[in-house]
């Protein structure tokens, strides 16, 4: 009697009969599609704005050296194995997390893997408001800006963009924007959700491809606009010499190498090169299941990551700080730097008032940040219809349509609960920064060591147009895991510790003191109990795959490659 | 900014543009991008 392939993780990865045929699966239509999809999730608020001042903070140009070392060792090989397992699970028909990883680590697997799709879906709650930000800020800067007055102090303006901010995102009273009337964020919000509604309905190429193929380029040329003005201001005011283009890039860049003997800095550079490239997301997974067999995924996700490196640290790197510290010096944008949220949308609006045809250039900046978040949210949904397609064995409209219904009540709390922004920061912090951990500990140990690292590379490798170098064996195996499990412990203790010595600051103590921190972990709850039936449900049905009919279906992996 | 700042500006910049150039040229030069259609849905 042949064994279940399913549940040995024993299957080959051979073209088998289509596991629900009947719901009709999307494909990629072209390589360079998905590679700038994949590239559109990653790229997103924070390559413009947590990347600098993470840099600033942590040592300048010498962040640069742990950054690329967690590149290195970090986001390109969870990438490559996420690629390569996400490919392996498609060729068997299985796109979502929990069946792919179900497959190759059985039911272990399959339980961890609904972290993957709880993550792109809760995050989607809150990341789609963001973006509604700023597609309200890119058409205030459209029509006249945002009411800052020049003749008043720096700390004013300031002060102006606060309040504006403040008042956009209804941080200062809880359902501000149901109090009588249509507040204006709701509305774009409402313009943002139906957006990327129309575009995940059009499904795969015909949406998310589609769409990341025209917004992708759109981003770049945003962002060179602006940086040909940022790298061109020189010296605003001549009454305050010291405010320049030359300082500001000095104070992002000038290394400072004490800094890497605090090991906060080597955490900092690991966190953001993991959050940043969106490995552990559980989007690369999916996006890469619907890769053909001979697809290549090594060069993809090299060059899905070498875009995002591009926008972080080319635009990301020479645009936010410089041009702050020219208009309103060191000592504003030092205190801006810590927060994304402050020096994007406190800070550079001030900074886009004082520059000649500023309105023009904060709209510019602000529909690249706008497409940098919808090519992310867009990302979000997708794992999830895949999810309920698979396990409830339902078609992709009615997937659709219960993923819009899940993720348009899941934004109605966050926007209700929007006083001081705490049910943004909670689900933020415990989905979207710690679960992300969890995922990408579980992928790269079941790529190492369940899967195999020479099963796992032999596998990446089919197609590839590129050899993984020999040595990633060994990094993928065994440094990278050790890798992310030491950021990983740093990352609590660093937490437990703000916990007991700093509670003002702690998320930790905001959960034991807030009440509407406590409403957002128990929908996080009721999400994850969600899935967790829907995982018994689509668990009877998946162990059903059929085993290899033939002896050819037993072939293991030739590694053939066209050469370099 | 002090010629180590330059030096760290210009030697990261450099590494990711030259990255993503050399990874862009062979995506768009290799036989493989196509607009095929999928031989099978789902499998």
């Amino acid at each position: 009697m042949p064994q279940n392939p399913y549940e040995a993780g024993q299957a080959k990865p051979v073209a088998q009969q289509p596991l629900q045929p009947a719901t009709g699966h999307d494909r990629w239509t072209t390589r360079l599609g998905v590679i700038l999809a994949v590239a559109g999730s990653a790229v997103g608020l924070g390559n413009f704005l947590r990347f600098p001042g993470q840099a600033a903070e942590n040592g300048g140009g010498a962040f640069m050296i742990p950054y690329f070392c967690a590149l290195i060792l970090l986001g390109i090989p969870i990438g490559w194995a996420e690629w390569a397992m996400g490919r392996y699970g498609g060729g068997r028909g299985f796109h979502s997390a929990p069946a792919i990883l179900g497959s190759l680590a059985g039911r272990a697997g399959r339980y961890l893997g609904v972290i993957g799709v709880m993550i792109p879906l809760c995050v989607a709650f809150y990341y789609i408001l963001i973006e509604a930000w700023c597609l309200a800020y890119f058409w205030h800067f459209l029509t006249g800006g945002i009411g800052i007055d020049l003749a008043q102090p720096i700390s004013d303006q300031v002060a102006v963009s606060k309040t504006f901010f403040d008042d956009i995102t209804g941080s200062k009273v809880e359902g501000l924007m149901f109090e009588g009337y249509i507040h204006e964020s709701v509305v774009f919000w409402a313009i943002v959700f139906s957006l990327n509604l129309i575009f995940v309905y059009r499904g795969l190429s015909g949406g998310i491809e589609l769409f990341c193929r025209f917004a992708m380029p759109l981003m770049a040329i945003c962002g060179l606009i602006v940086l040909v003005r940022v790298l061109t201001l020189g010296t605003p005011d001549a009454q305050l010499p010291q405010q320049n283009v030359n300082e500001g890039l000095g104070f992002m860049w000038n290394p400072d190498f004490e800094k890497l003997k605090d090991f906060k800095a080597w955490l900092a550079a690991a966190g953001q090169i993991f959050f940043s490239l969106s490995v552990g997301f559980g989007v690369i997974i999916n996006y890469a299941s619907y890769l053909r067999r001979r697809d290549d995924v090594v060069l993809s996700g090299l060059t899905a990551s070498a875009t995002n490196e591009f926008f972080e640290v080319c635009l990301g790197g020479l645009i936010t700080i410089p041009a702050a510290v020219a208009f309103l010096g060191l000592t504003l944008t030092q205190t801006a730097a810590g927060s994304s949220f402050s020096l994007g949308f406190h800070t550079l609006p001030v900074v886009f008032a004082h520059m000649p045809l500023g309105n023009f250039f904060g709209a510019v900046w602000f529909l690249m940040l706008f497409l940098a978040a919808i090519t992310s949210s867009l990302s979000m949904l997708q794992p999830a219809k895949a999810f309920l397609q698979e396990a409830l064995n339902v078609g992709r409209n009615t997937a659709t349509t219960i993923v819009s219904l899940v993720v348009f009540g899941g934004s109605l709390f966050v926007i209700w609960f929007s006083e001081g922004l705490i049910a943004l920061d909670t689900l933020d912090f415990w989905v979207g920064t710690f679960l992300i951990f969890v995922f990408a500990t579980v992928q790269i140990i079941v790529f190492g060591w369940v899967f195999g690292i020479d099963r796992g590379i032999a596998e990446a490798e089919q197609g590839a147009q590129m050899r993984i170098p020999w040595v990633f064996r060994f990094i993928m195996k065994y440094v990278t895991p050790t890798y992310l499990l030491v950021v990983f412990g740093g990352f609590v203790y660093q937490n437990v510790d703000q916990y007991f010595n700093e509670p003002e600051k702690s998320t930790l103590q905001k959960i034991v003191d807030n009440v509407v921190a406590q409403y957002s972990l128990l929908l996080l709850a009721a999400v994850l109990v969600g899935l967790l039936v829907a995982i018994r449900f689509g668990e009877k049905r998946w162990l059903k795959v059929p085993a290899p009919a033939s002896k050819t279906a037993e072939v293991d992996y030739p590694v053939t490659h066209p050469g370099p | 900014m002090t010629s180590e700042g330059w030096i760290f500006m210009i030697v990261s910049i450099t590494f990711v543009v030259a990255l993503t150039a050399w990874c862009y040229y062979r995506v768009l030069t290799s036989p493989g991008e196509s607009t095929e259609p999928p031989e099978t849905l789902g499998g």
